[in-house]
Formats: structure tokens, C-alpha cells, sequence
């Protein structure tokens, strides 16, 4: 159980001082500086974390050093609450996902809420993903990385983002895992697609998957600036985009009114 | 939706679309994406001011709603360019008057409310097909055509010049007309409406050429045709159901059979004004083309396309127009200002 922490050795003043109060002077001994040491002694005061901070434990066995952990803990303060045992669970199921070395430092680093969600929470997004998505167990882990905020996402939406990208646009899990398909918004995908579609540049597949034109790669027309994006594939003006991502919005405004107001239909 | 059961397997909706891929694609070129964006998004309105309904808030509250009369606008930018000011087709002096939002601006007219009298205060429609009834540039005391003239929107905007001394409003269809009397009553008062004003038929607009008796000052010909933006939007009486394809392939004709009806109705010296709200070069020009020719050939009656370019670049800050076709003028749909498609040709008739 502990492996996962142990593998990478504690800094040694946490070893001799297990259990020891929290002070300014203990957090210079860990290598912060004296304003992080500041920042992080009031973090984990207003957290209420009066012991030694598991969080910093863990984050240093995860190899990162003092300006990141503050960067962390700044990003998302609600770690200092975090008890140890927890956050050991859930670094463990992170790796067991498929997050090693370098990943998963990555992971945490851009995303530190990861690790104030409970084990159940993620492993059900990781279900998810492969079960009804029908990703591979590499792609979902390729997921986790690329776009880790997926774990706090509601899971109708996900499958609907899913499910738009598989049926309505006729793309598959590779190309999405490539284009980075999670880090949209769906009202940004819908935008980029529907903008394309409508101007005649992009086509629903047939059921034999064939299409008419040849269709832009997803990733060559999501993983790009809106300026490129504009410029190089839609070849269309900011003044019309703009237009679009208006009557868009209004457009789904009105269709999810009539989905609950009408029951006629 | 009711239909769902008995609906054809490919959409007439979708059909139109693939038939306008191939042919517009090639007409239009670099243009085409946007026009097909601008006709598959929400249209803009015009809200055409009603001069008859006495309604006076309603110009102040459309000023701070952001939106403003682009005839109006566009007068004010003819007195400052003296270029601009000696056009012959169609000098800008009527009291025609339509609000529009500005370019970009997606905000949508509130349904129009009677007045004290029961007037409604004005009458939402495609802004661009304003231009026809301004580019037939009615002048006070003339008499009017408006030979397919139903449900009437064209018809109202004519009427709003208040220079018609009488106007003959015909359409084939019956429930049309019929719509177009109502709309009339909801905008005119009735002292207007009296027979020798305003006198309203349901008849075959080709048999005009018969009806010797009556030479009109101005006609409109506004025909029939692919309607291309609520053939790529309803299903419900669209012109691209595959067992309309005959009476779609016919259109042409029928275009042009009702335009050399207009050219005989139109006295000496008149002008007829001929429109669709289609993209196709097929009922545009070449339907204006082929009427001249055989108005030449076979009714020895010479018409004149009149130069709207003069007219058209007033209004090049409201509308997105195509670059000169050979014979009149094309409101292309775009989304920053989504009106249109609006086809028009004015002629004149010699002798
Ligand atoms: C484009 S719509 C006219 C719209 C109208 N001018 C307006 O602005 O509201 C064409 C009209 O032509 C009518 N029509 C079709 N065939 C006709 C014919 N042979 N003679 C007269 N009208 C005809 C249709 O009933 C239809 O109302």
C-alpha cells in the first residue's frame, strides 16, 4: 500500500520529525523559501491542517519540488485537508489508471483537484470512458493525462460530447484521443463543427462511412488557435464566427426549452 | 412531429441543399460557403414601418432598441456623395421606411401591436425584399400591378410610399389573396381599401396578356421559385420534394411567361420590376434574358434593363450584394447580415 509513496525516499527532515507541528521553521527545513514557507504555513492554518500537512508528504514523495508543491497548493487549497490515507489511496489508483512517472507529476500539477475527489469518483469516470465510450484502457489513460478535468465533469455530458464526436460527426476514439476532444467545451466543439458543416466544408459520414468531400481531421481543426482555425480550415472571417457562436447558443437555448417546456412533441 | 411515419427517406430539405452545392458551388465560387452558412442560420427580419397606424412611440423605441431605417440611412449618405446623387433608376424619395438591427447584431423584433385604431405599427419581413418595391420608385399618381402579389409583403411596402393613386393586386391562389386582405386590413384603413384604390384578384397571372384594357405606370413581377431558403429549412411545401420535380424543372418558364405578362401590361414608357428570392442564375438572369428577347421577337414590344448599380451601392452597408451579375442585382444571405437571397431587374418598357 505504501509503495507508491516510498518509492522515491522522503526528504530526510520529514523522516526525523514525523507527526511534528507544523512552523515556519519546519517548512524552511523542507526547502521552502521564507515567503513560500509563509504562504503555505497560512494555507494550511486556514485548512485547519494543524499537523504535519499530509499533502506536503505526499507531494514530495511524488518527486516535486518546493516551488511546485506551493503552485499546487495555491491552485487548490482545499489539499491541505486532505487526509493521508486518502491521498495515498487515490495517488495509487491514479497509477493503477495507467498515470506513471512524469504523468502523473504532470497531472497533478495542472490539475491538483484530481486529488480532492474521492477513488470511486474517478474510477467511475474511467468506466465510463471505456464501458459505454468504448475507449481502450490506453486511451482512457491518454484522456486522464490530456484532460484530467474529465473526472469532475458530469457524466451525460461526457457521453453526449462522446457520442456527438462517434454519430454526428463520424469520428473515432483514436482520432478524438489524438485531437484532444475532452479539452473542448461542447458548445466549442459544436461551434467549430457546426460552422464548418454549415459552410460546406465538413460531412456527416454515410452509414458505408463515406462522405462526399473530404473531411478535415478532428485534430486539424480542434488543436489549433480560432485565428488558424479561421483562417486555414474555414476560411471565414472573426466577424461571422462570432455571428455563428451567437446564433448557436441561442439556437440550443431554444431546443433545450422546447425538450422541457413542450410536451406535445 | 406527425409526419414522422409517412416522411420520404431523404428530406427534400437535404435535396435542395445537394442540388444547390452543385449548382451555386460553381455560380458562386469563394462566395458559396458563407451564403450556405447565412441561408442554414436564422434570417434577420426588417420590421417595415407601417405610415398609416398612428403609433408614435414606436420610432423612438426602435432607436433604443440599436436598430435604425436603413432607407433613411442610406439617403443620408447619397446627399453627402455627389457621385452617388445623379441616378437615373431610382431615386431614393419615398416614404418607405424599414428598421433594421445593425451588422452582426442578432436581436429580434417583438410582434408588431395594433394601435388606437386597431392598426398593426408595422410588418416584419426580409428587409432586402423592400428593394424591389423602392427600386420600382413609385411615383405619386401612378397606377400599380403587383401581378403575383400574395401573402403581401411587397404589396404593403408598395403601398407605403403613399403615392399609389390605384393598385392591382393579383395572385393564383385564392387562400393567398385571401391572406393578403387580411394583412391589408391589419395595416391600412379602410377608407383605402375602397375597389378603386386598391382592387384584389385571384387569377392566372399569364392570362394578363389578354387584359388589353389596363396599361399600369409600374409592375411587379415578383414570380414563384426555388424560395432556396425555406427549401433548405421546411420540409412542409417544399419545391425539392421529389414529386415536384417537374413543376420545379417548369419554373423557368412560368418565370418568364409571367414576366412577358408583366412587360404587356406595363405602359409605354413604365417600368416593370421583376424578382425572386432565389440564388439561381437559371430564374435570374436568364429568365430576364430570354423575356427580352422573345418581348422583341414575337410581341414587338422593346424593353430596357435599367442600371440598379447607382441604387444598390446605397445600401451596400446594409446587404451583402453579389458582384454585378450581367443583368440585375442579388442580395447574397450572409451571417452578418442575413437577408436575402433577393434577386431584382428593373426594365423599361420603350414601345
Ligand atoms: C414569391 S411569391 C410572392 C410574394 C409576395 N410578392 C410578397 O412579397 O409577399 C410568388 C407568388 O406567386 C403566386 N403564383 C404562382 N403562380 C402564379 C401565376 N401563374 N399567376 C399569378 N400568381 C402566381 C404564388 O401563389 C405566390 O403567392
Amino acid at each position: 500500500f505504501c509503495r507508491a509513496l516510498c518509492s522515491t525516499p522522503l526528504p530526510p527532515q520529514l523522516i526525523k520529525h514525523p507527526g511534528k507541528e507544523l512552523t515556519l521553521r519546519s517548512l524552511a527545513e523542507m526547502g521552502f523559501s521564507e515567503t513560500q514557507a509563509e504562504m503555505v504555513y497560512d494555507g494550511a492554518k486556514k485548512h485547519r491542517c494543524k499537523h504535519d500537512a499530509p499533502i506536503l508528504v505526499g507531494l514530495f514523495a511524488l518527486d516535486l519540488n518546493p516551488t511546485s508543491v506551493v503552485k499546487i497548493l495555491e491552485k487548490c487549497p482545499e489539499l491541505y485537508a486532505v487526509k493521508g490515507s486518502q491521498l495515498q489511496q487515490r495517488i495509487t489508483n491514479l497509477r493503477k489508471l495507467g498515470l506513471h512517472e512524469g504523468s502523473l507529476q504532470r497531472v497533478i500539477s495542472h490539475y491538483p483537484q484530481i486529488l480532492t475527489l474521492p477513488v470511486k469518483r474517478v474510477s467511475a469516470v474511467s468506466r465510463l470512458l471505456r464501458e459505454k465510450c468504448q475507449f481502450t484502457t490506453q486511451q482512457v489513460t491518454d484522456v486522464l493525462r490530456d484532460s484530467p478535468h474529465v473526472v469532475q465533469e458530469e457524466h451525460t455530458r461526457l457521453e453526449y460530447m462522446f457520442q456527438y464526436a462517434f454519430f454526428r460527426m463520424g469520428c473515432l476514439q483514436a482520432e478524438m484521443v489524438k485531437a484532444k476532444l475532452f479539452r473542448l467545451s461542447m458548445e466549442e466543439l459544436q461551434c467549430r463543427h457546426g460552422f464548418l458543416e454549415r459552410r460546406g466544408l465538413y460531412q456527416t459520414p454515410d452509414k458505408k462511412g463515406q462522405t462526399l468531400i473530404l473531411n478535415p481531421r478532428l485534430k486539424d481543426f480542434l488543436l489549433i488557435s480560432e485565428e488558424t482555425y479561421l483562417s486555414k480550415i474555414a476560411m471565414a472571417t472573426q466577424e461571422e464566427f462570432d455571428v455563428f457562436r451567437k446564433l448557436m447558443a441561442r439556437e440550443q437555448e431554444e431546443e433545450r426549452k422546447q425538450e422541457h417546456g413542450d410536451d406535445d412533441d | 412531429t406527425k409526419w414522422a411515419g409517412s416522411r420520404p427517406k431523404v428530406p427534400a430539405t437535404d435535396l435542395a441543399l445537394q442540388h444547390f452545392d452543385a449548382t451555386y458551388g460553381l455560380q458562386l465560387g469563394d462566395l458559396w460557403p458563407s451564403v450556405r452558412i447565412g441561408m442554414l442560420s436564422e434570417k434577420k427580419y426588417g420590421a417595415l414601418l407601417n405610415n398609416f397606424a398612428s403609433d408614435s412611440d414606436i420610432v423612438s423605441s426602435f432607436h433604443s432598441q440599436g436598430c435604425r431605417d436603413f432607407i433613411s440611412a442610406a439617403r443620408s449618405t447619397e446627399s453627402q456623395d455627389p457621385e452617388l446623387h445623379d441616378h437615373t433608376a431610382a431615386p431614393l424619395s419615398s416614404n418607405i421606411q424599414c428598421f433594421v438591427f445593425p451588422r452582426g447584431d442578432v436581436s429580434r423584433f417583438k410582434p408588431a401591436r395594433p394601435d388606437s385604431n386597431g392598426l398593426l405599427s408595422y410588418y416584419l419581413l426580409d428587409a432586402a425584399s423592400v428593394l424591389p418595391a423602392l427600386a420600382l420608385d413609385v411615383q405619386p399618381g401612378h397606377s400599380v400591378l403587383d401581378l403575383c402579389a400574395g401573402p403581401g409583403g411587397k404589396t404593403l411596402a408598395l403601398l407605403q410610399a403613399q403615392a399609389v393613386r390605384f393598385l392591382w393586386a393579383n395572385d393564383l391562389s385564392g387562400s393567398r389573396t385571401a391572406r393578403l386582405r387580411r394583412t391589408l386590413q391589419s395595416y391600412l384603413p379602410r377608407e383605402l381599401l375602397t375597389e378603386d384604390r386598391v382592387y384584389i384578384t385571384s387569377s392566372d397571372g399569364r392570362q394578363w396578356r389578354n387584359k388589353d384594357e389596363h396599361k399600369f405606370d409600374k409592375v411587379l413581377v415578383d414570380v414563384p421559385c426555388t424560395t432556396d431558403r425555406h427549401s433548405l429549412t421546411e420540409e412542409d411545401n417544399n419545391i425539392f420534394k421529389r414529386s415536384r420535380t417537374k413543376e420545379r424543372q417548369r419554373l423557368p418558364l412560368l418565370q418568364m411567361e409571367l414576366l412577358l405578362a408583366g412587360i404587356q401590361a406595363t405602359r409605354p414608357g413604365g417600368d416593370v420590376l421583376y424578382s425572386t428570392c432565389s440564388l439561381s442564375q437559371l430564374q435570374n438572369q436568364c429568365v430576364v434574358e430570354q423575356a427580352v428577347s422573345v418581348a422583341q421577337k414575337e410581341m414587338d414590344i422593346t424593353v430596357k434593363v435599367q442600371n440598379l448599380s447607382s441604387f444598390v451601392q446605397l445600401f451596400s452597408h446594409t446587404f451583402h450584394f453579389a458582384p454585378q451579375p450581367a443583368v440585375g442585382e442579388l442580395v447574397l444571405p450572409h451571417l452578418c447580415a442575413n437577408f436575402g437571397p433577393i434577386y431584382m431587374c428593373k426594365l423599361q418598357r420603350i414601345s
